[in-house]
């Protein structure tokens, strides 16, 4: 199953045969249609299982944060530790399942859902007459993939770390407005510096679960 | 005047018949239709094409051949006028990206005249107007929505590059508004961020149809001014 994501990540999904999966995972042509009913089948399927991997890392991460800040900031620094640990299964997960078909992006749009429920926890700390947009969750949740497609497309995963403290201040701007989002901006900035060797260590942890 | 009714929806009186214009047939042989009328109208029904082929099949499926049927024209008058099916999509990408900012720019130019300080409820104002135009604009249209807010295959470089452009001068304007002309700048890059976004946003919404993404105006407008 990682197979397809591993090749989808590195030549493209459109470029992706069944013959260059089996290929990279070994198999029979009869096998591959026993399990899966197409290319964007065996997508989807793998994609499922990959997304629900990183999706409880991630909100683990920020679960076991205490605070929504310091929560978010764990949990994006886990993701980078994903994408620059396997930026071939990032690139399928993250920018190839755009164009991998309805299956896979039905899926992708569950998983935004789920994270975006998650960012919304920060509405607890808000006045109701204050309360951000309803679209608040998916609209962060897009902005930061939309910052990992871009480290990820510019073929330089590694940069994303300089990207944090740009991150904090756009996902607490949003939700509690500049104030805040200068102050994330700020602790992110001296987190970075102070520990950039610790955050950018521990790489595969998403993989060993 | 007849010649022009081929390739504008401006030209016409009728708008009834302004509408069916771009998908219409010229017939086929000798007409007396000069060749670079005929070229012109051929290549925007490809562009159209273009358009309603991503929002049909996606960047992911995709063919020249389905492109080449919706436009009605011939598999080798597509390969005159572009040299493959990026060339094609790049080529739409841009025009409509172009018609896309042209909307904005428009909407923002109405409500200020002149340049000077501008008093940021104004500012938010100018935004609002744009944001609007651009919902309106995309939800008009919904395939062009889906062509320019989709993410096109990494492996094609000049699309990635054109919708990075698109970013790019989206970003600038909402800069343009964000920046407080008495005081602070935005936080470089942010502008980035926000437009990625609001097209992510655009994307998941656009499926569920074009009200859905008019309704979208006061949550876009005030999760992109957030910071002003």
């Amino acid at each position: 199953m990682e197979g397809v994501l591993a090749v989808c990540g590195e030549v493209g999904f459109r470029e992706t045969s069944v013959r260059a999966i089996l290929e990279h995972s070994g198999g029979h042509r009869a096998q591959f249609y026993q399990h899966f009913e197409s290319k964007e089948d065996c997508f989807a399927q793998a994609y499922a299982v990959w997304i629900e991997r990183l999706c409880v890392s991630v909100l683990e991460a920020a679960a076991t944060t205490p605070g929504w800040e310091a929560g978010v900031r764990e949990a994006i620094v886990r993701l980078f530790q994903f994408v620059t640990a396997r930026p071939a299964i990032a690139r399928a997960l993250f920018v190839e399942v755009q164009i991998a078909g309805e299956p896979a992006l039905a899926r992708h749009e569950a998983a935004v859902e789920r994270l975006a429920a998650a960012f919304d926890s920060a509405r607890a700390d808000i006045d109701p007459t204050e309360a951000p947009p309803e679209a608040t969750g998916v609209f962060v949740v897009g902005g930061i993939e939309s910052c990992v497609c871009e480290a990820l497309g510019a073929g330089d995963p590694g940069r994303l770390w300089d990207t944090l403290p740009e991150l904090m201040h756009f996902a607490a701007g949003s939700y509690f407005g500049k104030e805040e989002a200068e102050g994330a901006f700020e602790r992110a900035s001296i987190l970075l510096e102070r520990e950039r060797a610790r955050l950018t260590g521990a790489g595969e942890e998403v993989e060993e679960r | 005047m007849t010649e022009l009714r081929l390739i504008g929806g401006t030209a016409l009186a009728e708008p009834a018949e302004a509408e069916a214009v771009p998908t219409l047939r010229l017939p086929p042989g000798r007409h007396g239709i000069p060749a670079d009328l005929v070229r012109a109208h051929q290549r925007l029904r490809l562009l159209e094409a273009a358009a309603s082929a991503v929002a049909e099949q996606g960047y992911g499926r995709i063919t020249a051949a389905r492109v080449t049927e919706l436009a009605g024209v011939s598999s080798r008058t597509f390969y005159q006028h572009f040299e493959d099916l990026w060339a094609c999509l790049l080529a739409a990408y841009e025009t409509e990206a172009s018609r896309l900012c042209r909307e904005i720019e428009a909407a923002c130019a109405t409500l200020v005249e002149e340049r000077g300080p501008i008093a940021e409820a104004d500012r938010r104002g100018r935004a609002r107007a744009g944001i609007a135009a651009a919902l309106g604009f995309l939800a008009a249209e919904p395939d062009i929505a889906r062509l320019l807010s989709a993410e096109p295959p990494p492996q094609i470089a000049a699309l990635t590059g054109a919708r990075r452009d698109l970013i790019e001068r989206l970003g600038a304007m909402l800069r343009d508004v964000l920046t407080d002309p008495a005081g602070a700048t935005p936080l470089p890059g942010l502008e980035r961020r926000l437009i990625g976004a609001a097209l992510a946003l655009v994307s998941t919404r656009a499926g569920g149809g074009p009200q859905r993404l008019l309704d979208l105006e006061p949550e876009l407008s005030e999760l992109l001014l957030a910071s002003l």
